[in-house]
């Protein structure tokens, strides 16, 4: 039945070719014309698990404490003393770009000269303060020298101020929305016009912060060093403009291999331009569906365009087949397209479910993966299996004639693979990769969740901004490595002993966990602040039980402190981590839910987390936990797919077992390289088992009918490789050639996934044309 | 009775157990109080017990100096501000809810002799005079006696430590309202910071707003000691030709032993001095907030010897070995 569906489907495509064609020259001309108005998009809350438990407790409260999203900028004086007029007349106009910046929450820019930064000294009449830049400061020696003791009297050391006083800090709130220009007002229409707010271009940010920031006031004697996600996502999208040189470089490998494979220009032409015409398509439906290209999602289009590709050469290779054995062209593509469309099809089908379980991990950026991944896929069944036999049909093709000693080589090849086919060298081939799988497998079981480096896993560590990090973290007794537990309770909670008890008990015992160096909360700065209005003296350093004391401590703690929100009724402890590694993240993550659940009450609760390890937490675990669901719907998928077209159990798993087993090893291979599982990483697997599943399908899809007609594995796999085999293995050594480039590349998760991809493309071919027959051999011992 | 009944009543029985049974115990801060950060949080004071070292400190945390030190379990979670030992067995500390705990085994074990989180007033001295005599001290003129080894506290209130105005206020008062007095009473004493006991077995107590005290008589009456200074005083300390007494913001005052001479020690400073000890060559060590270390020769020049960055000390005392033990806000440490 499925056979007369093709062949009618053939018949009405072939007589009416010219219109197709035409149809798809209009659509790739309107594809093409919204592909250029793709724009570089990055958010932050695209990388975050919205709907996992603890990034609820986040969004709640993220308007009272800020969120996650900060970026700090440190101001070095290479001297080594920031105390001069210089300095400070820098460090003030960089305090009033900064503070101008549309994205900047204002209210939240600190530095010495924000007001909030303030000063407190004990005096025998009670406490003597003010701003550490006071009103009257005069840019001399005499004001710094002012300013230097504030500085002390203030504990901003390591904070505000590094702590070899060489540098100084800024740190700032983004918003996720920033309010519209009046052009862009005047520009919107209908029900937009009443909206004063558009989302925070990340891309754009970034670049203001280079441009006004760094561009502006690094000189000879200033360094700026600047980190924070949307800055790391300003220099991923920088880094990621280096993708289009690999493409570029890949795309001419593929020509030439083409060219060598196919010896005929035409037929090297076709095909890349087929694929191609599909990467149009995928990037013109991303702006048609409203998406924008995200830098950790840009290697899509070259995912697309390899896959697009491994399917035009069996396409040539088909045609070419044909002709050979005398055909003219129109009829050879018509029949290459016959036989292709099924089992290309089922094998873009099954890529194209691979990608789209990826949807199955609530996390944004992944899903727009998915989505953009699925949708290039899907059109390559239209460009390659549709439009490339039909195109080819129109020209007419003169392969040379095939060197019969040459001709005798390869078959002297093919008839060597096909002993993997034979009893004897099946056992042999299946020892193996069991031996093989049961390594990787207790190796894969090993692989770490999450970021396994410091600063920003999607760049090198000898990046500006990485270095940048570096600076930070060992000048400054900060870290970004921090998380917050929220704790809600009722509101003016803060002012009962019992409450702000609890919340020190917790503080304690989270901060006795192995992987927490310091913490800080409403409860511990009131005890400190409690001592000071007891003449400084350490013995007073408790929460007092008077009511009136405790209020007047607690109220000297300013809600910008971020210890508190307007009514008390929220107060975060913050647990600063000596890492973000994954175990620690576990550990610290599981003491709290400990400690809570047994100070949890109706009227207070300990919840995880904000900050920016609290959202790494909430990621590795949802990544963790998608990891089995993805693997289980991705392989359920193409269990189905090859089902429904081989219909047969046993044709199913021989194409499926060297797939698991060679995702298996990519995952050994990931802990071997330290490359740990994480929102960037995660999607290769499935993409992997994606793209491996090609070589199977058209190897088996041959395979089966002659099987099927009784005849020895052996004979039918011989028969297969002189149909398929050289596509198979031209597509997986061009492919590889191609994805190695980025090994090369300035982002390191480009490097990694390249990595990954090219053992994923080499392999699984390798896995086809070994492991698959050995399989076979042993399923179908008997001819029927 | 029919199976079925049978049935329900296993049922409503087995029911029964499992929603009588607690959900979750509640957090008992005492079980968990061995933590391996006591050793570096708060840590107020250091006694020697015998050839052992005792510390007290945050969240009733005791900890025992016998080859390292090692956090032993004490019967309360108030902050220990004071820990006072008559021989190398029996000792006692105070701290905050006016808690007083005792040790007959040199600070290895703990009981509770005395607590009230009603006082919502902290002892700070504690000082025995033999087996059964001794005083705890505290806050707004805390005052407690015992004649039988701890095992009852009775209070006193020093009226003769008073200021002259207040006292005729309190008479007034007393008159009119009883509950107000005993309620205004309990705050206008000032903090007894500290009371040490002079080689002469005179008692020597200092506190806020300039309080120096002496008593003949075991602290039944003192007399104060008139000097130029108003702010607190935190500690003294009796050396074989002088006492120092000293306090806020830097201020050391140094006066013969009748508290008649008093001299002004100048200190590079202006970090309020916690805590002074003897060195064997005879100079003395201060130490005080703003980790600051002070040495003061024989000629009282002040040299400071360190400064730790952050952190207020509070105790000193030296080993078995002769190495000196510092403590405070950062927990036990040694000067490297």
């Amino acid at each position: 039945m499925l056979e007369k569906l093709v062949n009618g489907f053939e018949t009405h495509l072939f007589r009416n070719r010219m219109w197709v064609i035409l149809s798809f020259m209009l659509i790739t001309l309107f594809l093409g014309y919204q592909a250029s108005q793709l724009k570089m998009d990055a958010a932050f809350s695209k990388n975050i698990p919205l709907n996992h438990e603890y990034m609820k407790t986040y969004t709640k409260h993220q308007k009272d404490f800020g969120g996650a999203n900060r970026i700090m900028v440190s101001v070095e004086d290479t001297s080594g003393n920031i105390f001069n007029p210089e300095y400070f007349e820098t460090l003030k106009q960089v305090h009033d770009e900064l503070f101008f910046i549309p994205g900047v929450e204002r209210s939240q820019v600190k530095s010495l000269y924000s007001p909030s930064t303030r000063f407190t000294e004990v005096v025998e009449d009670g406490f003597a303060g003010g701003p550490v830049i006071p009103a009257d400061f005069r840019n001399d020696e005499y004001g710094l020298n002012v300013v230097r003791d504030n500085v002390e009297k203030a504990g901003i050391v390591g904070r505000l101020v590094s702590n070899d006083y060489s540098s100084a800090m800024l740190t700032a709130q983004l918003m996720d929305f920033v309010a519209k220009t009046d052009e862009e007002m005047a520009e919107s229409e209908g029900a937009e016009k009443d909206i004063t707010t558009k989302p925070l271009n990340t891309i754009q940010f970034a670049k203001q912060l280079e441009n006004q920031l760094r561009g502006k006031y690094e000189t000879e004697t200033i360094k700026i060093h600047i980190i924070g996600f949307a800055k790391m996502a300003g220099d991923v999208a920088e880094g990621a403009k280096g993708v289009l040189l690999f493409f570029l470089i890949a795309i001419l490998i593929t020509a030439v291999m083409v060219y060598l494979f196919s010896k005929s220009l035409i037929l090297t032409v076709l095909p890349l331009v087929c694929s191609l015409v599909a990467v149009f398509w995928q990037l013109g439906l991303l702006t048609v569906v409203g998406f924008g290209l995200d830098p950790m999602s840009i290697l899509v289009p070259f995912l697309v365009f390899a896959i697009g590709v491994s399917h035009g050469v069996q396409m040539i290779n088909a045609v070419r087949r044909r002709v050979l054995d005398g055909q003219n062209t129109k009829a050879a593509s018509a029949s290459a397209f016959r036989s292709l469309l099924v089992p290309g099809g089922v094998a873009l089908l099954s890529d194209t479910v691979g990608f789209l379980t990826l949807l199955a991990i609530d996390i944004g950026i992944i899903r727009e993966l998915a989505i953009s991944a699925s949708l290039g896929v899907a059109v390559i069944i239209l460009t390659n299996l549709i439009l490339l036999p039909l195109v080819i049909s129109y020209t007419t093709i003169k392969p040379e004639k095939e060197d019969p000693v040459k001709k005798a080589k390869i078959e002297g090849l093919w008839r060597s693979l096909s002993k993997f086919a034979t009893p004897k060298y099946a056992v042999i081939v299946l020892v193996c990769t069991a031996v093989l799988y049961g390594f990787g497998f207790q190796q894969a079981s090993n692989i770490k969740i999450g970021d396994l480096q410091g600063g920003a896993p999607a760049l090198h560590l000898d990046s500006r901004y990485n270095q940048d990090t570096f600076h930070i973290t060992d000048n400054y007794s900060i870290t970004t490595d921090y998380m917050t537990v929220i704790v809600e309770a009722t509101p003016e909670a803060c002012t009962y002993h019992s409450i702000l008890n609890e919340i020190d008990q917790f503080e304690w015992m989270v901060g006795n966990t192995p992987g927490v160096e310091s913490t800080a909360s409403l409860a511990s700065v009131s005890k400190r602040v409690n001592a000071g209005f007891n003449e400084g003296n350490p013995k007073w350093q408790v929460l007092p039980r008077t009511t009136a004391s405790l209020v007047q401590a607690v109220g000297r703690v300013p809600t910008t402190s971020g210890l508190l929100n307007g009514n008390c009724s929220v107060m975060p402890v913050f647990l600063f981590l000596k890492d973000h590694k994954a175990e620690t993240i576990e550990v610290v993550t599981a003491k709290v839910k400990q400690v809570a659940e047994q100070l949890n009450t109706d009227t207070l609760q300990f919840k995880l987390a904000s900050g920016p390890v609290g959202v790494m937490a909430a990621t590795n675990e949802a990544v963790s936990e998608a990891q089995l669901p993805m693997m289980i719907y991705v392989y359920g998928a193409v269990f189905v797919l090859c089902l429904i077209s081989f219909r047969s159990i046993k044709a199913t798993i021989a194409v499926i077992v060297p797939l698991y087993v060679v995702s298996t090893l990519a995952q050994a291979l990931m802990t071997w390289l330290d490359i740990g599982l994480a929102v960037s990483t995660l999607p290769v697997i499935a993409l992997g088992v994606g793209i491996g599943v090609d070589y199977g399908i058209y190897i088996l899809s041959t395979m089966s009918g002659k099987l099927t007609q009784g005849m020895a594995v052996q004979q039918a796999y011989f028969e297969a490789l002189v149909e398929r085999g050289s596509a198979v293995i031209f597509t997986g050594l061009t492919l590889a050639i191609g994805v190695s480039t980025w090994f090369f590349s300035a982002l390191k998760f480009q490097m990694d996934m390249g990595i990954l991809l090219t053992f994923m493309f080499l392999v699984n071919m390798l896995g086809a044309i070994i492991i698959l027959p050995a399989l076979s051999a042993v399923f179908w011992r008997k001819p029927k | 009775m029919s199976f079925r009944t049978l049935r329900n009543v296993v049922a409503i029985s087995l029911g029964c157990l499992i929603s009588t049974a607690p959900v979750h115990a509640q957090f008992d801060p005492l079980t968990v109080q061995i933590q391996p950060l006591a050793e570096s949080s708060l840590v107020l004071d250091i006694a020697k017990a015998g050839e052992n070292l005792v510390a007290v400190g945050e969240r009733g945390h005791v900890l025992v100096k016998q080859q390292d030190w090692q956090q032993v379990s004490s019967p309360v979670i108030s902050q220990l501000t004071k820990v006072f030992f008559l021989n190398e067995k029996q000792g006692w500390a105070v701290g905050h809810d006016a808690t007083i705990i005792h040790t007959e085994d040199g600070g290895l074990t703990w009981q509770v002799q005395f607590q009230s989180t009603e006082v919502e007033k902290p002892l700070l001295d504690i000082l025995f005079f033999n087996e059964n005599e001794g005083i705890a001290v505290g806050a707004y003129g805390l005052f407690y006696r015992t004649a039988d080894g701890g095992k009852h506290w009775v209070q006193e209130f020093h009226e003769e430590l008073l200021f002259p105005e207040d006292v005729s206020y309190l008479a007034d008062l007393k008159a009119e309202d009883e509950a107000l007095y005993l309620s205004e009473r309990s705050a206008l004493l000032p903090h007894f910071n500290r009371v040490i006991q002079l080689a002469d077995n005179r008692l020597l107590m200092v506190g806020e707003l300039g309080l120096v005290a002496t008593s003949d008589d075991n602290g039944v009456t003192f007399v104060t000691q008139p000097f130029d200074y108003e702010g607190s005083m935190f500690n003294a300390i009796e050396t074989d030709g002088a006492v120092f007494v000293m306090g806020l913001r830097g201020h050391v005052f140094k006066t013969d032993k009748q508290f008649s001479q008093w001299q002004e020690i100048a200190l590079p400073v202006k970090s309020s001095i916690n805590n002074a000890y003897i060195t064997d060559s005879g100079s003395l060590y201060l130490v005080g907030n703003a980790g600051v270390v002070i040495e003061l020769d024989s000629t009282d020049k002040a040299n400071i010897i360190a400064r730790r960055q952050g952190e207020n000390i509070v105790a000193i005392e030296s080993d078995n070995q002769g190495q000196v033990w510092f403590a405070g806000s950062k927990g036990l440490f040694q000067l490297k």
